[in-house]
């Protein structure tokens, strides 16, 4: 059928070995060599499913350090991958040990059900309602309406604040519209093709999601209940057609810790006759790049997060902007920041330009305490007939405040109502029309933190040469070092490298996918009342805004310090001032993305069946999935063994090493790890021809053991008495340690069990052409030491597996070690360097607890595997 | 061997690829046209993906199975769905790979699937003897 595999399939069935000599054989032989290359391949099947789950085990087990993100796509991908190949190690066993071990499968049906209601766990909602007016909105109804929503609900209906008319489309609609068509299991789909690169495929996966969304047809029991609310919007207004504000609302936007700062798309001044068509592009706002890097970068489950869009009608703002009832940047400044523009609160918080600032006092006059009253030479106004637009500000408007003192007491007034209902600092948006009605427009809570400003210890002077920018806005405090990279376009994100300074014009939100990779950002224009600034406080990244020439004033490659608390920053990397970073903020640790993998793994990743000798290691105690590929690895490995003796077939019993002399080392052929059919006692080691054997035997053999090393009277007492105390330490006495070396072989596949002195090794190596699959596993436990000193080997044995590339670990006494994926070559070294371990660690445990033997032993064997895998 | 995949640039690449590494490669871009080719010249072993207009792998992949009970069959998907993957395998599959793929890991499970079928060949035969 196909060229390679035929001749693939000449060499696996035609056998590469000349027997000894003609031999006579039976039916009976012949079915028996069958069934034996039938469960040798399942057996091949199952090392390579049980690698690969050990390597999705520590992926998962890294991501649960909190320190790397990752998204819903990795717990499921890895869920999957998990769970298909132990199903796959459960089917192999099965063909290995015909209906031995058919308890495995319901455990792991049984564990299986348990991952799958976590994975698939998501918010029910018992509510039908697709559309809600705005006037029966509130607080408590955040998981049908969205944060913002429920938030500006009661601001209307319980504070009797002016809020605009409107309706809520609820997440009931949300998922209406997203079942429809199949639409969110493929948006699933192209998530999961985008893989763990999603984070680079961001631009392609976030456009063909929205595309798909666009295109989408709008369910008509949706359209049906948006018409009815329009229509009595319509009704209350007299019958005149309104303009409407169409804004995201997303479950889990806006909550306490979480901004989602101007990640979605709200559009304003739509008329009706297009309301769908921006209600779609909100629903597909959600999938824009910054959004799904937001979610991203703060581990948010996709399923979790539902797009509600809040409708209300237009206000044509003569002013606008945001109101913090606290500073954000010092929790013990009491006093309102209202920020404020021209037009519509568009530009301030898009932090395009710059804004009036008035800081408020909290006593009962409401003094003005500050007057910031900035050239604002751009306003967004409303069109005439849909849309709005930045324009320039009329001659001379610019440089006027755009608020009165009496609106400036108003707002404050409004803010301290506000907060004192919400019992939390607050994040207001508002606007003022033509007839100075103030309408609130947003309220979220504020993120406040603490400004960290080096004291007089530090003499900032000495840095005076270095600066390059002085003055700007703190727009998130803190203090950090790093390259400039300048941002002007779209394009430039994708070459932005990890740790950069991030320099743009405009502090717009759409940078914000860049904050969980810069180390600080500088912008010419914007405040700390923009989303951009939020985003960055919620992330920890120091950011300067206003800063005037910034683009002109550092150059791109420059090493720079940006200190945003000193409105400063300097040229080179300022160690002093770096001692007052922050500590970055574990994102990933608590969010519902890290939540759902600890709890998945929590049945996957722990073991409970250790001890294979116990009557307790059983099918039906395991509990984890990790549980069951241990169980399968020992029992196969079991079964393989005593093929040979379980059908007294000879052909497949284990032969004595012959290595000058007959060793006690017993090797079973699996299959081609021999040169040729072996028909006597012993074999040569001319006549393996497993790769991974050979390797380790080379490291085993190259270098003569020294001998015992000299032990101190302690050390003596210890192994004596832990030797009556224990006898199956005395070498000689028959007990279960007092079993053969055994190595199990194919030419690319060996496993060995050994012990040697007092302590027990294991090693299992997969070393061929097929890279992505070959792994090395190494265990060492054990020791006549007292248990401090066993301890001490252990560690000793895993610092070195780790200066050679190992994945180690160890546990009470014993130490784990595993590498997979490289290729052969180097597989092999890393095969001698156990082989060299295996014999040259004998008795370390003696000397272990004096320091000077141990540096001397460590420099010892580091010298002689260096030497031993450059040859 | 046959390659399912309604997505003519992963199918035509992944082709490419396979041939380039010394298999004989039939495509398919749905579930109707690899069960003709099926019928006309069984393979050996089929790669067939789960989401697909028309026939749905899983459909295609128990009709090959009537027609042929020996072809091995490797589900491709981009759906992380647990459920999924496991009833697949339940149903025969010989094994599942994820999107996106790794040519060397789908090539290696090409490999072993053929080595199965020919082992569950001789078996067969053996049996009957």
């Amino acid at each position: 059928m196909f060229k390679k595999l035929a001749a693939f399939s000449k060499r696996f069935f035609s056998g590469n070995q000349e027997p000894d000599g003609p031999v006579l054989e039976s039916a009976a032989v012949e079915t028996l060599r069958l069934t034996f290359k039938s469960r040798f391949h399942s057996f091949k099947l199952l090392l390579a499913a049980n690698s690969r789950i050990l390597e999705a085990m520590a992926d998962m087990e890294k991501a649960l350090q909190g320190k790397e993100l990752f998204s819903m796509s990795f717990v499921q991908a890895h869920c999957t991958s998990i769970s298909v190949n132990v199903f796959r190690m459960i089917a192999d066993m099965e063909n290995i040990a015909p209906g031995k071990y058919s308890a495995l499968k319901e455990r792991f049906i049984a564990i299986q059900r348990r991952i799958d209601g976590l994975l698939g766990a998501k918010k029910q909602l018992t509510e039908r309602r697709l559309v809600i007016p705005l006037e029966a909105v509130t607080s408590d109804m955040t998981d049908l309406v969205g944060g913002k929503m429920a938030s500006l609900g009661d601001v209307k209906n319980k504070l009797q604040m002016h809020v605009p008319a409107g309706f809520v489309i609820t997440a009931v609609a949300h998922d209406v519209f997203m079942s429809a068509d199949g639409l969110q299991r493929e948006i699933d789909r192209l998530f999961q093709v985008a893989g763990s690169d999603e984070d680079r495929n961001l631009d392609l996966v976030s456009s063909q999601i929205r595309q798909r969304i666009m295109s989408a047809e709008v369910p008509e029991s949706i359209y049906l209940a948006v018409v009815e609310a329009y229509t009595r919007m319509k009704e209350a207004a007299n019958g005149q057609e309104i303009r409407m504000a169409v804004r995201s609302s997303a479950y889990g936007e806006d909550a306490e810790n979480s901004s989602f700062a101007g990640q979605y798309r709200s559009e304003l001044n739509v008329g009706f006759s297009q309301f769908f068509y921006y209600y779609k592009q909100v629903m597909a706002s959600k999938y824009s790049v910054q959004a799904i890097a937001y979610k991203m970068n703060r581990g948010f489950r996709d399923e979790d997060i539902a797009m509600c869009v809040g409708c209300l009608a237009m206000v044509d703002a003569i002013a606008g902007g945001v109101i913090y009832t606290r500073n954000p940047l010092d929790t013990r400044d009491e006093a309102i920041y209202i920020n404020s523009t021209w037009g519509l609160p568009k530009a301030v918080v898009d932090g395009n330009d710059l804004c009036d600032l008035f800081v408020v006092s909290r006593d009962d006059a409401l003094t003005i305490l500050r007057r910031e009253v900035r050239e604002k030479g751009y306003q967004f106004i409303c069109y005439e007939d849909e849309g709005c637009i930045r324009t320039e500000t009329a001659t001379g408007q610019g440089s006027q405040p755009s608020l009165t003192d009496e609106q400036v007491q108003a707002l404050a007034d409004h803010a301290i109502q506000i907060e004192q209902y919400y019992e939390t600092a607050q994040d207001i948006e508002w606007a003022i029309d033509a007839e100075g009605q103030i309408s609130i427009l947003q309220s979220r809570p504020l993120q406040q933190m603490e400004m960290v400003l080096p004291g007089p210890e530090l003499d900032l002077r000495r840095f005076e040469t270095a600066m390059v920018v002085e003055g700007g806005i703190n727009a998130s405090p803190g203090v950090a070092s790093g390259t400039i990279f300048k941002v002007t376009k779209k394009v430039d994100i994708l070459q932005f490298p990890e740790g950069a300074v991030l320099v743009v014009e405009q502090a717009l939100p759409s940078w914000a996918p860049l904050v969980a990779r810069a180390a600080a950002m500088i912008s010419e224009q914007g405040g700390f009342a923009g989303h951009l600034a939020n985003v960055a406080r919620e992330f920890g990244i120091p950011a300067l805004f206003g800063v005037t020439g910034a683009m002109t004033k550092v150059q791109n490659g420059d090493l720079v310090t940006v200190a945003a608390d000193l409105g400063r920053v300097y040229l080179g990397c300022i160690a002093p001032l770096l001692e007052y970073k922050r500590p970055e903020p574990k994102l990933m640790i608590g969010s519902p993305v890290y939540e759902s993998l600890k709890e998945v793994s929590r049945h996957i990743i722990p073991l409970h069946l250790l001890d294979p000798e116990s009557r307790d290691f059983l099918p039906q105690n395991c509990q984890t999935f990790h549980d069951i590929t241990r169980f399968i690895h020992e029992k196969a490995v079991l079964e393989m063994f005593s093929f040979g003796k379980d059908h007294s077939f000879s052909e497949r019993s284990s032969k004595q090493l012959h290595y000058k002399v007959p060793m006690n080392w017993w090797i079973l052929n699996l299959d081609d790890g021999f040169t040729h059919e072996i028909n006597g006692k012993y074999v040569k080691l001319e006549d393996i021809a497993s790769i991974p054997m050979r390797a380790f035997w080379d490291g085993f053999a190259a270098i003569p053991w020294d001998g015992p090393p000299a032990m101190d009277g302690k050390g003596m007492t210890s192994i004596m008495f832990r030797s009556t105390m224990n006898p199956a330490l005395v070498p000689g006495l028959k007990s279960k340690y007092a079993d053969r070396n055994y190595f199990m072989v194919s030419k690319n596949y060996c496993t060995l069990s050994s012990r040697l002195g007092y302590h027990f090794s294991t090693m299992e190596a997969m070393v061929s052409e097929r890279s992505g699959e070959n792994y090395l596993g190494f265990k060492f436990k054990g020791g006549a030491a007292d248990f401090e000193r066993c301890m001490g080997r252990v560690n000793f044995i895993r610092e070195i597996l780790e200066r050679y590339g190992f994945r180690a670990v160890v546990n009470a006494d014993n130490v784990d070690a595993r590498m997979e994926g490289y290729d052969m070559d180097f597989m092999i070294d890393r095969l001698k360097i156990l082989g060299y371990l295996t014999l040259h660690t004998r008795q370390l445990d003696m000397i272990m607890s004096n320091s000077a033997l141990v540096n001397y032993y460590m420099a010892k064997l580091t010298k002689d595997i260096d030497s031993l895998i450059s040859q | 061997m046959l390659l399912v995949d309604d997505e003519d640039v992963f199918r035509e690449a992944t082709a490419r690829q396979l041939t380039v590494r010394g298999f004989i490669v039939q495509t398919a871009d749905c579930g109707k046209a690899a069960l003709e080719l099926v019928k006309n010249d069984p393979p050996e072993v089929v790669v067939l993906d789960q989401e697909m207009p028309g026939l749905l792998g899983s459909e295609t992949f128990i009709e090959i199975k009537k027609i042929n009970p020996l072809v091995e069959v490797i589900m491709l998907t981009g759906n992380t769905s647990v459920d999924n993957a496991i009833e697949l395998m339940q149903l025969g599959t010989f094994d599942y790979l994820m999107k996106p793929i790794n040519i060397d890991e789908l090539l290696y499970k090409i490999e072993d699937a053929y080595t199965r079928k020919k082992l569950n060949e001789k078996q067969r035969q053996d049996a009957d003897l």
